[in-house]
């Protein structure tokens, strides 16, 4: 059977072009933790533009047809299919009754890697299943929502168009972003045609910088004493529409799509970025509704860039009560994990150790839905020489990289060029793909930990079970049943922001019989015996939560006698039967 | 000449003021379409969208010519489902000042200014007014779990007496926190144990606890309403807000509308939120006066947003002058000397309203109290009774041509504060061969700021634009091709000048879409 699929794949690779052939299944030894011989080959030391992810998703689908389906979630702007791969094992229990796990990538358009990452997971987790136990194991309890990009045109925009490694941020929505009237007006220029938007340095006996002698590529600024010889001009452009002001309306930022969310959200003249109001952008939109239609989903990961970071919210400080000690406590655990999957990663509060930022999508998660999320920041300047650095181009370590890692791939030298208002100045810096995005031989290996660590995540959501089912004879024809329901893992079915705000409906815990219930009630303590009551429909108790690592009691009374099974249905937590 | 418009608008309003009752939906769309029809120049109306409930959502918009480049007030009704007056406002304005539209101060004012209608903002909601069980609906037709259980619309207003009005009902309890009103015994206030004073009744809507869980009515047909779901201090899961701000089609039709509408420099909402019979913002202070002279309205209640709401929404996020006025409320009533009426020892609403009412000779507005059988309440005594609902909101409906004409003459007048870009003093100076120094003032002759507090750094308004133009023959050798200026406050200048070598014509352009757009041109 499996030489058949290899044969296919061999076949596939021999009748395209471009593909080598590839190596016979005997030639190959397996590097552990890899899948050796996968169905999908897709090469994780590139990028891929919204073409290319749409290839991967429908191939990773038709090769698993029990383990992955694929489905548009919704348009773009301009009418791409925002993808999503199901990943779980369709063969075992019903996908809406496992506790799921949300992943997406690229929400900002130029931090593409999150899209590979992404896309990593799901390729890792159908081509690993058929040989690694665990991974059957978590996908016969758990389903994965994975959305590789959810702003495919930016992204397309971002590879195919003029950018930096910071541009274009946003969507593609138009904007004036400068309020004249005028929309995308004075965009960046590509003057040197390269399809990279660099920096631009004059001559000048008056500038404040010169030519670092360590690598002649980096400008420095010279220090109070000292002279200097060049001045810095900024971002490749020109004043396009002759206001004085170069590149302030354009593509590169029209709004910020991290600043569309429901929960905290503010307009645009208090958080920059901010569009008309909550999901006022149509990718966000789409995610929102899958999300409401997947109330299962019981954590999430949004994969942005850079910095090496396990982000979690507030976004801001109005929202630090929000996140109570209860969820805080859970969102450490899971994230110190983090910090010792991914090395140079950090495990951060967005609004203390970063910035504020108001309607982002991770708040939303949480305090909107009730979702444990982290948005992890890839790629850090830490993986260049494996110690601490930073990504500021006044510190070496980049250019260092660049030489003699890169053989000098990342930068585009610089060259002189007549610019129509700064005359006579010289273009180069570092490409778009350089700074922020992986370099190709990196890129794998932190995909690999990052899908690491939303495993883990993914793992803690909870696992019910009924681990003890008693009977007691009360005589009179009265039977006594007390069950004790199990969360063995870190996430209580409802996080406490959940319960405060009744986001998703109680646990229901019911007692299958045969005979009629009298009274259900919850135990607060069997020992002491207190209980709590429910009065109405006694059969289905109504559990507020199922702590993390701890259990529930529920007691019912039942005129009659067995047999007594339980069924456990929780929106995060699962279905379950039990009847131990 | 005024006088004679508004006795024209008056004399219309009596001609039109045929029905009975405020308008269904499909009378409030026949008023529209009849006047758009009658106009065809001056008025277009449209669907903005349908609710979930399958209602349309009408837009007028009256003006002459290229309305989208005039300034513009938007005039929003139906801001709560339960205010019908709000809808008759904004449709009586249509057809009041369409009919006086051959009058030269109408065609003057929609030369300069743009009226951009949303009569019914609540149109799943204000149909409750017509339907066999009226009651004081605000949330639209989208289904909500109001109690967050899990479960949908278990426990609704039950109509106990069966008279198709839910009421309250009051309950004899040692607990209770009610008591009679000393001067009428058909109202309630509460006790205050401060006083020494004990209630009796425990006072709740008409139902019963259908599902058992201690709470009355908690969890009826909901929806969501209107004025909660907006987005400034959105209440995210309080009943009618819903799960996120502007959940609903209707809010983010019409916030999409809006922030479009770059020339709508104020938002005049009808809904319960009152800023215009008292007003602490001296920069519209102006406005308030205004109304309060033209409505002839006084003692009105004091009033706070609740968050969600929509008046907030168009000052603090869509960042435009934003004013409310419920239009009407119940006037204090004066005991009647005749009837040995005496002043209330207590003030209460429900007591104001029932003297006033009678003293209208308005009947038939209150249920007396009697004595039902409540399953919640075996063995306690349970009364089902009260003022209709509506009533305290919603005046009765031969007052409302009256109110019409009143709230159309203020819409007509605050026009005439609309901030007005203008272009004046302009100079040439010959400096040297074919050297010019040209200066120029620009001015707000408006009353009111081009802009409001809030509009800078904001992608949805646009900013003033000081513009000059040259010929490739010319060029400008001192000064600023373009300026952009955040705003201008009433009745102040800004002055300009550039230098520009060679002879010709030049254009200088200043103006923005709220405060319109002015241009000359010079030769030198």
């Amino acid at each position: 059977m499996k030489k058949i699929f290899i044969y296919t794949i061999a076949f596939f690779a021999s009748a395209s072009a471009i593909q080598v052939h590839a190596q016979s299944p005997e030639q190959i030894f397996k590097a552990s933790g890899t899948p050796a011989n996968p169905k999908v080959i897709v090469t994780w030391n590139r990028y891929y533009d919204h073409g290319g992810i749409t290839e991967i998703c429908k191939k990773i689908a038709a090769a698993y047809p029990d383990l992955a389906k694929l489905q548009s979630i919704g348009k773009s702007y301009d009418g791409r299919d925002l993808w999503c791969l199901t990943i779980t094992d369709f063969k075992k229990g019903v996908e809406s009754n496992k506790p799921g796990m949300y992943i997406d990538g690229n929400i900002h358009s130029n931090e593409i890697q999150g899209a590979e990452f992404a896309m990593y997971t799901a390729w890792y987790l159908t081509e690993a299943f058929g040989d690694t136990k665990f991974i059957q194991e978590l996908l016969a309890d758990k389903v994965f929502y994975i959305i590789p990009s959810i702003n495919p045109d930016a992204r397309d925009s971002y590879m195919h168009k003029p950018n930096n490694s910071s541009s274009p941020r946003s969507g593609v929505k138009p904007i004036d972003n400068d309020g004249d009237g005028l929309v995308n007006e004075d965009n960046y220029d590509d003057l040197d045609g390269d399809s990279h938007i660099t920096l631009m340095r004059r001559k000048n006996p008056n500038g404040r910088y010169k030519v670092d002698p360590r690598d002649p590529r980096n400008m420095i600024q010279v220090g109070p004493d000292e002279k200097g010889d060049y001045e810095l001009l900024g971002i490749e452009g020109i004043d396009n529409d002759g206001d004085g002001k170069v590149n302030e309306d354009g593509y590169a930022f029209e709004y910020d799509p991290n600043r569309d969310w429901g929960w905290g959200w503010q307009p645009n003249y208090i958080q920059n970025g901010a569009y008309k109001y909550p999901f006022s952008i149509p990718e966000n939109r789409a995610v929102m509704e899958f999300v409401m239609k997947h109330p299962n989903i019981a954590a999430a990961q949004s994969f942005h860039n850079a910095g090496g970071m396990i982000l979690r919210g507030p976004g801001g400080a109005e929202d630090v009560g929000t996140y109570n000690a209860q969820d805080v406590a859970v969102y450490d655990a899971i994230a110190k994990k983090g910090e010792e999957l991914m090395p140079g990663y950090k495990y951060l509060v967005v609004y203390k150790d970063l910035y504020s930022a108001y309607g982002g999508e991770l708040d939303w998660f949480y305090a909107g839905r009730g979702i444990y999320t982290y948005s992890n920041e890839l790629w850090t300047p830490y993986l260049m020489f494996m110690k601490e650095s930073t990504r500021d181009p006044f510190d070496n370590t980049s250019y260092s990289f660049d030489r003699y890692l890169l053989f000098q791939d990342a930068f585009v030298p610089w060259k002189e060029y007549d610019h129509p208002q700064y005359g006579k100045i010289e273009i180069g810096g570092f490409k778009k793909n350089f700074g922020r995005a992986h370099p190709g031989f990196l890129l794998e290996s932190d995909a690999h930990r990052n899908m690491a660590f939303s495993i883990y995540h993914c793992y803690h959501t909870p696992k019910l079970s009924v681990t003890s089912l008693v009977e007691k004879d009360l005589g009179d024809g009265l039977t006594e049943v007390t069950a004790v329901i199990a969360n063995s893992r870190i996430m209580p079915t409802h996080s406490s922001q959940d319960v405060k705000n009744k986001i998703e409906r109680p646990d229901y815990i019911t007692l299958n019989t045969k005979a009629k219930v009298v009274a259900g009630m919850l135990v607060e303590n069997a020992d002491l015996n207190l209980t709590t009551e429910q009065k109405n429909n006694p059969g289905v108790l109504e559990v507020n939560n199922i702590p993390g690592l701890g259990t529930v009691t529920l007691k019912w009374i039942v005129s009659g006698k067995g047999p007594f099974t339980i069924t456990i249905d929780s929106k995060k937590g699962g279905v379950v039967e039990g009847d131990k | 000449m005024r006088k004679q418009i508004f006795f024209a608008i008056g004399l219309l309003c009596f001609l039109s003021s045929f029905a009975q009752n405020y308008s269904t939906l499909a009378e409030q769309q026949a008023r529209i379409q009849n006047i758009v029809k009658a106009y065809p120049q001056l008025a277009t109306v449209s669907s903005m969208i349908k609710t979930n409930g399958g209602k349309d959502i009408w837009m007028i918009t009256i003006g002459t010519g290229k309305t989208e480049t005039k300034p513009a007030i938007a005039v929003v009704g139906g801001v709560e489902g339960n205010h019908l007056l709000g809808a008759e406002l904004v449709i009586g304005f249509a057809e009041n000042v369409l009919k006086a539209s051959g009058t030269d101060s109408i065609k003057n004012l929609l030369q300069k200014t743009t009226y951009y209608l949303f009569p019914n903002m609540s149109p799943d909601a204000s149909e409750q007014y017509f339907a066999k069980l009226k009651y004081e609906r605000t949330g639209n037709a989208t289904s909500t779990d109001d109690d967050r259980d899990g479960r949908l619309n278990e426990d609704p207003f039950d109509d106990l007496d069966g008279n198709g009005k839910i009421t309250l009902m009051r309950i004899e309890s040692p607990i209770g926190d009610y008591k009679l009103h000393p001067d009428d015994a058909r109202a309630l206030i509460k006790a205050d144990p401060s006083k020494g004073e004990k209630g009796k009744y425990l006072l709740l809507s008409e139902g019963i606890d259908n599902d058992k869980d201690g709470l009355f009515n908690e969890d009826g047909e909901g929806g969501i309403a209107f004025n909660k779901n907006g987005t400034y201090k959105h209440k995210t899961f309080s009943p009618g807000a819903g799960d996120y701000p502007a959940s609903e089609k209707e809010t983010r039709a019409l916030y999409d509308f809006l922030y479009d509408a770059f020339n709508v420099y104020a938002v005049i909402s009808f809904g319960s939120n009152n800023n215009l019979s008292a007003n602490d913002d001296k920069a519209t202070s102006i406005v308030s006066d205004l109304y309060n002279k033209v409505s002839g309205l006084k003692d009105a209640p004091r009033t706070s947003v609740t968050g969600g709401d929509f008046l907030s929404w168009a000052y603090q996020h869509y960042v435009r002058y934003s004013f409310s006025t419920p239009g009407w409320w119940v006037p204090k009533s004066k005991p009647d000397t005749a009837k040995k009426e005496k002043a209330f020892t207590v003030e209460d609403p429900i007591a104001n309203y029932l003297r006033w009412s009678a003293q209208q000779g308005i009947t038939d507005v209150f249920t007396e109290w009697k004595t039902i059988v409540h399953p919640n309440f075996s063995d306690q005594k349970v009364e089902v009774g009260g003022v209709d609902p509506f009533v305290l909101i919603n005046p009765p409906y031969k007052q409302v041509a009256d109110l019409s004409k009143k709230h159309t003459e203020f819409l007509i007048k605050v026009a005439a504060f609309q901030p007005e870009i203008d272009l004046m003093n302009v100079k040439t100076e010959s400096l040297a061969n074919g050297l010019t120094r040209v200066s120029v003032d620009v001015v707000n002759k408006g009353a009111l700021a081009t802009h409001s507090k809030f509009a800078d750094r904001n992608y949805f308004v646009k900013k003033i634009k000081v513009a000059v133009t040259v010929s490739d023959k010319q060029s400008l050798v001192g000064g600023k091709k373009i300026l952009l200026l955040n705003n201008m406050e009433p009745s102040t200048k800004q002055s300009f000048s550039w230098i520009i070598k060679g002879k010709g014509k030049i254009t200088i352009d200043a103006g923005c879409p709220t405060a319109g757009t002015k241009n000359i041109d010079i030769s030198l």
